[in-house]
């Protein structure tokens, strides 16, 4: 089974989406914060799909982004960030982090799920 | 209402909060970037969970608030006193939104809806309708280069669509057939030609490099934008083309010239995949090598600039944001800690914490037991397992325990509006907002506070021009103070204001009856008057207090928690409102006593020494504590226990809000784990008993309410003395 990690600070857009995820049969595994998703990461945690928000308090998306790329069980683990139409700007730099691409909220399930299996092999 | 809605309805109203925090903070820090970004980020989580459970008038009401908070967020706008109230308002009318949520209405009702659609357009007008004007110009969709010439259009119902992927597609994490798997979710792949034209020879190839290029022919009925949505994730770092259907020879003749290979190979792979035949391929070549006009070639976008560009981004971003990160590193760290929470259902918790009031009292029982059965292994044995249930129930109650800050937070709003409407200037100081004290209690304390707050506003603390003439400073100051003291808390409203009018309280209290005229009473006493059913010292009714229903309110409202109020005053300087509230409303440790054949318990935390009662030498109920008075009242009498007197008696010295007493009870029985059970409606205005709980034995304990238990002593003692020297005055008369 394929397994997801999903970060966001919003415990709807958790819920929902893993909602999602676990019955289109991907295993979910969620953290609220950043820092959280990253501790995990740096304990070498291996996931077939990183989902993170961009907007969170402490640290944000990118920066999560941009830190997790740097561990070696991570280097070739796709990312997508979550994001709205008001934040286009935030895409480039984004994928300058490392980003491997990003989900438009609100995404419809089948939006979600086209848009996983296009990194998630 | 199903569990994703009721979690956002709990999360918005968390993120309203924090909102409603930030914003009070930006009035001082208007140019903050921090508090700009906290309330711009409660907004967009309120408006993002709204989308997810479908809640539109949730997400277009807060949409133009957030749009207004990406202005302020990116220094288009300034925020000021206007804008920061009207926000304020907005995230009223956001509170009022998710109610309507909470409630299961489908939509607002006619009058909300008024009110919210007032507040978006004076957000419109007065912030967003200039800029509003030229953001909606600024992303306007790229203009399609139209050729004016290049003959007619091929015959083909297909789309076209050229990719060359980027050298990295790879490398990030990208499998260029995903995409293409994508595309068949919208159409129909006709034909495909790969190339590999791009890939150089073995020695040089670099196996993490991606050397593909597709052209496609593909039908379908989707529109241009969706097309290359697909490509969305890859777009900035491969060359992409797509053709409409029917589109001009021209267009492909310009899209040979733009495409890297050679237009020759290129021609014969369009007319493979059957984009063009071979008459317009000639047709096309023909036009394009005698193209002497100048526009006609339109010089193409080459492909290798964009990889240019792409190695510049990744050269020049790390760097950029570099000092950022540093920066905001310092804070995340802190917030860090912050963060980790887990979220319980209160209920969840509640019987927990009942489970273990029943352990407490199971496990009483077998102590009692083992004990009678005098065998030391059981007796060690139960001890153990007695020592490890009281942790379990000190780290029960902890997870129940909540910092009182936030409610205190949530009087920063109350202040500065009600300050505002009545003309005011107030400052309000927090402090020991971290105390911490059962979250029941914390839920009833809100109402309360907010009568007592509200009333030194109003009441307690004078307009400007009065504090100026009394040679006070012209800002009042309300202060919120919370801290422990000996197994309870303590919270005060402290003002600054004109304080309490003993006069005044008199002589309303002589017109109520409440007193006798001419009778003489202490401070204390005349301020505690304040607390009768009824009674207003206002002279007027105002907007905020004064409507009669006042301290009694209140005073009643703390004791239902076991609570006491007090209030000292000193006129011309201020009041001091004293809130004494016990920690926890479930499981206390006791003492546990016997008078006659019953048990009572003191609560341990006001118990300060135990010994035996002396020969009490006078009639009069108080004896010498190492030369200090101690009024005492004996149980027996209290309780009318009837029976001999045992020959040695105790007396428990407890301490009660600074006062002193004696309990003098039959027999110390020592420490008992003590399950607070309510008692029932019946006994509510039963003075000195706080409660019930159950023994090991399964008999029933009274839990002894000390404090008033320790002013009926002092009472006790008062009336007596003033009784007798009445009687001697009379006697002189």
């Amino acid at each position: 089974m394929k397994t997801i990690f999903l970060v966001d600070d919003s415990a709807t857009i958790l819920l929902s989406i893993s909602g999602i995820l676990t019955k289109a049969g991907y295993g979910v595994e969620k953290a609220s914060n950043p820092q959280e998703a990253l501790k995990k990461f740096q304990a070498g945690a291996k996931v077939d799909l990183l989902i993170t928000d961009l907007n969170m308090p402490g640290m944000n998306g990118i920066e999560l982004i941009r830190e997790v790329r740097k561990l070696p069980n991570c280097r070739f683990m796709p990312i997508l960030f979550l994001t709205t139409e008001s934040e286009q700007s935030k895409k480039a730099e984004a994928k300058a982090a490392g980003a491997s691409g990003w989900i438009v909220k609100p995404a419809s399930a089948d939006e979600l799920l086209n848009t996983i299996k296009l990194v998630v092999r | 209402m199903d569990e994703i809605t009721s979690v956002f309805v709990t999360e918005s109203r968390e993120q309203l909060e924090a909102m409603e925090a930030a914003l009070l903070q930006l009035e001082d820090n208007p140019d903050d970037a921090d508090i700009l970004g906290a309330v711009f980020r409660a907004a967009h989580t309120i408006k993002g969970g709204a989308g997810v459970i479908e809640c539109g008038f949730l997400v277009a009401f807060t949409h133009v608030v957030e749009s207004a908070l990406d202005k302020l967020r990116n220094g288009e706008i300034t925020a000021n006193a206007d804008l920061i109230a009207l926000l304020l308002a907005c995230s009223d009318h956001m509170g009022h939104l998710i109610g309507v949520l909470e409630s299961g209405t489908a939509a607002p009702g006619g009058d909300l809806q008024t009110d919210g659609d007032a507040l978006l357009a004076r957000l419109q007008r007065d912030w967003l309708s200039a800029d509003a004007v030229g953001a909606a110009a600024a992303p306007a969709p790229k203009a399609e280069p139209v050729l004016s010439s290049g003959g007619g259009a091929v015959e083909t119902d297909c789309w076209h669509i050229s990719l060359r992927f980027g050298p990295d597609v790879l490398k990030n994490g990208m499998d260029p057939l995903s995409f293409l798997r994508y595309l068949t979710t919208l159409g129909r792949i006709e034909r495909i030609e790969t190339l590999a034209d791009a890939m150089p020879a073995a020695e040089e190839m670099d196996p993490e490099a991606c050397y593909l290029g597709f052209e496609i022919s593909f039908s379908s009925d989707a529109d241009k934008a969706a097309i290359e949505r697909v490509f969305d994730f890859v777009r900035d770092e491969c060359a992409l083309y797509i053709l409409p259907p029917r589109s001009r020879l021209a267009d492909y003749m310009q899209l040979m010239a733009a495409l890297p290979e050679d237009s020759m190979r290129l021609g014969e792979i369009l007319v493979r995949v059957g984009a063009l035949t071979q008459a317009e391929l000639d047709e096309g070549l023909r036009t394009q090598s005698a193209g002497t006009e100048p526009d006609a070639a339109g010089e193409p976008h080459p492909a290798a600039p964009l990889g240019e560009i792409l190695v510049e981004q990744h050269v020049v971003q790390p760097e950029l944001v570099e000092a950022a990160v540093v920066k905001q590193k310092q804070v995340s760290d802190k917030k860090a800690a912050d963060a980790r929470l887990i979220r319980i259902q209160a209920d969840k918790l509640d019987r927990l914490i009942d489970l273990v009031g029943e352990l407490v009292i199971a496990g009483a029982s077998v102590n009692l037991l083992a004990s009678r059965a005098g065998q030391a292994d059981l007796t060690e044995a139960t001890s153990i397992v007695s020592r490890l249930v009281e942790s379990i129930r000190d780290s029960a109650l902890q997870l129940r325990m909540v910092q009182i800050g936030e409610t205190f937070g949530r009087f920063n709003r109350v202040v500065r509006d009600v300050s505002k409407e009545l003309g005011k200037d107030i400052e309000l100081v927090i402090t020991g907002g971290e105390t911490e004290l059962d979250k029941s209690v914390v839920e009833k304390i809100g109402d309360p506070l907010m009568h007592l707050v509200r009333n030194a506003i109003d009441h307690g603390i004078e307009p400007p021009e009065v504090r100026a003439a009394r040679g006070k400073p012209p800002r009042g100051r309300l202060a919120l103070n919370a801290f422990h003291d000996s197994g309870s808390i303590v919270i005060e409203i402290v003002d600054d204001g004109g304080g309490l009018n003993r006069d005044k309280i008199t002589r309303k209290a002589v017109e109520r009856g409440l007193i006798a005229s001419g009778q003489s009473l202490s401070d204390n006493e005349i301020y505690g008057l304040i607390f009768e059913p009824g009674f207003s010292t206002a002279d007027r009714v105002s907007n905020l207090s004064g409507r009669g229903v006042g301290m009694d309110v209140v005073k009643r409202n703390i004791q239902s928690l076991r609570g006491r109020v007090e209030v000292s005053s000193t006129e011309g300087e201020g009041t001091r409102f004293s809130i004494r509230l016990p920690l926890t409303l479930a499981i206390i440790d006791g003492f546990l006593v016997g008078a006659g054949a019953a048990s009572y318990v003191i609560p341990l935390d006001t118990v300060v020494e135990c010994m035996e009662l002396q020969a009490v030498t006078t009639e009069r109920n108080y004896l010498n504590l190492r030369g200090e008075v101690l009024p005492f009242i004996r149980l027996r009498n209290l309780f009318e226990i009837d029976g001999e007197r045992p020959r040695r008696e105790n007396v428990v010295v407890v301490r009660a809000a600074g006062q002193k007493a004696g309990i003098v009870v039959d027999q110390l029985l020592g420490e008992f784990q003590t399950v607070i059970k309510p008692l029932g409606h019946l006994f509510r205005n039963l003075r000195g008993i706080g409660g019930s709980t159950i023994l090991g034995s399964g008999e029933v304990a009274l839990i002894l309410d000390v404090q008033a238990l320790a002013q009926l002593a002092a009472k006790g003692e008062e009336t007596s003395l003033s009784h007798n020297q009445t009687g001697r005055n009379s006697l002189a008369n």
